[in-house]
């Protein structure tokens, strides 16, 4: 997935989540959007897409394929303490969202998703006719 | 006479302190060289403080990370996490071509605005999030004193 290009629609990135104004008020949740931090690695048979979504739980995040853009969202929900005041902020709670674009290399079948400990994992299987293939050589 | 200290002195008073302990890890870091693997500084996990006269309630972000790895720790008014971001076991025949998820080890410590309670630390890990929920010791808390008639 060399030739993937990643397409950051949000203008905070997740370098500036640190960084931005933090807004003193009771709640940390926001309407703001977080490009999650991701890892992407392949092998012969699939490519995986490790991305970081503290917050998020496994039904509140959608994977989706459109026009061969593969879009990861997610709401994170974490309800502040009853009776508590919230006196330092140093990141937001609001949304995920990521595109990537994919490579004629990947299918969009078969796309396997799973969410565990605040981390979205995405199997994308490459097809058939790209994967590697040993050739025995004869003697 | 006496100076009065009341608590919270202000509800921001925390927050100064967060903000000058950061600036402070940030300069124990700097001349480590760059092969730390946090991005743009040592701030690792991140973390929100909510604050009552019970005490305080932390979060951190600490998504994938196994609670068992994580070590928490009170002494006197000064909080510690302590723990490791284990990367992922690589399968034979992988290369990466993106890597922006940070692994190591971290170490972050807070100090409290109040003596806390060790043994009635309470934490729960939940999608990515560590929830401390860290009271004031009852002989930290104010005591009334009832004024005797004359």
């Amino acid at each position: 997935m060399a030739d993937t290009q990643v397409t950051k629609r949000d203008e905070q990135t997740p370098a500036t989540r640190s960084e931005q104004a933090v807004d003193r008020t009771r709640d940390p949740e926001t309407d703001a959007t977080y490009v999650p931090d991701v890892d992407i690695c392949e092998d012969s048979e699939r490519v995986l897409l490790v991305a970081d979504m503290p917050g998020v739980d496994q039904s509140s995040v959608d994977v989706t394929v459109e026009n061969g853009v593969l879009t990861i969202e997610g709401r994170a929900r974490v309800e502040g303490p009853q009776g508590y005041e919230l006196v330092g902020q140093e990141y937001g709670v609001g949304k995920y969202r990521r595109d990537f674009t994919l490579s004629e290399a990947v299918s969009a079948e078969g796309i396997k998703a799973q969410m565990q400990k605040g981390v979205l994992e995405v199997t994308i299987p490459k097809r058939e006719e790209v994967k590697t293939r040993k050739i025995k050589i004869e003697t | 006479m006496f100076d009065l200290v009341t608590w919270p002195r202000n509800s921001w008073s925390l927050f100064d302190e967060l903000e000058s302990l950061q600036a402070d890890m940030n300069r124990a870091f700097s001349d480590q060289g760059n092969d730390r693997p946090w991005r743009g500084g040592a701030t690792y996990p991140l973390m929100n403080v909510w604050s009552s006269p019970d005490g305080l309630v932390v979060d951190a972000e600490l998504p994938g990370v196994d609670p068992k790895d994580v070590d928490i720790s009170v002494r006197g008014d000064e909080l510690t996490l302590r723990g490791k971001v284990n990367a992922r076991e690589s399968r034979k025949g992988e290369t990466y071509c993106r890597c922006e998820r940070p692994t190591g080890e971290f170490v972050r410590t807070l100090r409290l605005p109040f003596r806390a309670d060790a043994n009635a630390v309470k934490a729960n890990y939940k999608n990515g999030v560590l929830r401390l929920n860290v009271p004031r010791s009852e002989e930290d808390k104010p005591k009334r004193i009832a004024i005797e008639a004359a």
